[in-house]
């Protein structure tokens, strides 16, 4: 296993190497958010500002239960062979399409799907039979084909233990504020309030402990309708705000 | 003070007096914040740091620019982020006309702060009384809209405010009543347009 501290542990000894001493600013949204916050945790001194965006210092039982359904599909796969699938000259695609299809399903918000493929027929008329009926399982069933052409079984399954297990606070029975109190970065949190997987509350907790701990901060909740793929989006408050907060990083 | 400045508090005489009120150092809330001109302006002239309240975008995206740290949030669901008495000076400035919950923001006000700062328009002004014995709605300097797009919900008079206060338990430290920038100390429910007060808990 890996996990989040591991990757940034990974990510510093890569900029030891390349002569970082400090970083400006790191950035991060959704896993990437964890590193970002990782980052002020385990190197205060080299992070001078910290962007998280659609963060949560924790995942909730339920985001670990939707990671569990996406890792049984996966290793449940006849094609799986207890991860040594490329021995075998085979990849297990039909547990990582139904991961990808339940991921898929989570990012997006119930009003963006709608919004998008509303109940729009495939082929007209309802088919009364298990093919493809309407526009949001064709776009599943894409998505999850896409997916599992190059995405690597194993990788998913890490990846996703390392969110299960993020959780600087585990350290301090609980309690964020003191898990934060060694961050020295100024911050700026960003959450979408459509995002149902990472929710503004999520976010909201990360706040609360680093003005516990009186940190310079400022936190955005915007209202953009993408869910939590609303960070990879084009929102022009997000992005107007992001630029306006890089125009004031001095180098 | 830079020409800047100057402008500034010509066009929010409360700030000034908000600003004599704040202590040098004191750690600041400012609710409903705009765009941070406030909390950027009690940094220079107070070294005061703080942090500001608001909920429309655009305004939230100008304190970012100005570098003012700001929380989107909205205050009628409270001030739950704050811990109890975690500032020195919660400031609600202009604000509180606008806000539906009045008496739970002014609660949480001096739970999370040792102090309050409010200033609001005095609806109790001369000329807003007259408009309305012509039988109108009052539009002034410091009620600058029609009744049909007022983004205002609670208007109050400076004696309402201090009843108010009675009511919560809010003692008034100190209250000055402006019209043009300038203090009014002769009937000031009749002769100011703009009220100012600082509140502890009793």
């Amino acid at each position: 296993m890996v996990t989040v501290e591991d990757w940034v542990e990974a990510q510093a000894r890569l900029a030891d190497h390349l002569g970082i001493e400090r970083f400006a600013a790191v950035i991060g949204g959704s896993l990437g958010a964890m590193q970002a916050l990782q980052w002020t945790l385990s190197y205060p001194d080299r992070i001078r500002h910290s962007i998280v965006v659609a963060a949560a210092a924790r995942l909730t039982p339920q985001n670990i239960a939707f990671n569990e359904v996406a890792r049984q599909a996966i290793m449940t796969d006849p094609d799986f062979h207890g991860g040594h699938y490329y021995d075998k000259g085979v990849v297990p695609t039909r547990g990582l399409r139904i991961a990808r299809m339940i991921g898929h399903i989570t990012y997006l918000s119930g009003e963006a799907m709608a919004e998008k493929f509303g109940r729009l027929l495939r082929r007209g008329a309802p088919g009364f039979d298990f093919d493809v009926d309407f526009e949001i399982e064709s776009y599943l069933r894409y998505q999850g084909d896409k997916f599992s052409s190059y995405f690597d079984a194993n990788t998913y399954l890490r990846i996703t233990k390392a969110l299960d297990y993020f959780d600087p606070a585990a350290d301090h029975g609980g309690d964020l504020t003191a898990a934060l109190a060694r961050a020295k970065a100024a911050f700026l949190l960003v959450s979408f309030n459509s995002d149902w997987r990472f929710p503004p509350p999520r976010s909201r907790e990360i706040v609360r402990a680093l003005l516990d701990n009186r940190r310079i901060i400022s936190y955005l909740e915007i209202a953009a309708p993408g869910g939590h793929d609303a960070f990879l989006l084009e929102d022009p408050r997000y992005h107007a705000a992001l630029r306006a907060y890089f125009g004031n990083i001095e180098l | 003070m830079t020409s800047v400045e100057q402008a500034l508090l010509a066009a929010r005489p409360d700030f000034a007096a908000i600003a004599q009120w704040v202590d040098r150092g004191a750690r600041v809330l400012d609710l409903g914040c705009g765009d941070g001109t406030l909390l950027r302006y009690l940094w220079q002239a107070r070294e005061a740091p703080g942090y500001g309240v608001e909920i429309d975008d655009d305004s939230v995206i100008a304190c970012v620019s100005n570098d003012v740290n700001v929380l989107q949030v909205d205050l009628e669901s409270g001030l739950s982020l704050f811990a109890d008495h975690s500032f020195d000076c919660v400031i609600l400035s202009q604000t509180l006309q606008a806000v539906h919950h009045t008496e739970g923001i002014l609660r949480e006000m001096l739970r999370v702060g040792r102090e309050a700062i409010v200033s609001f328009p005095n609806f109790g002004h001369w000329s807003a009384r007259m408009q309305v014995a012509l039988g109108r709605m009052p539009v002034s300097e410091s009620l600058p809209y029609e009744w049909y797009e007022t983004p205002n919900v609670h208007h109050c008079t400076v004696t309402d405010f201090e009843d108010l206060c009675r009511c919560l338990g809010f003692r008034i430290r100190e209250r000055l009543v402006l019209h043009h920038g300038k203090p009014v100390s002769l009937l000031p429910n009749l002769f100011g347009s703009l009220a100012v007060y600082r509140c502890t808990a009793p």
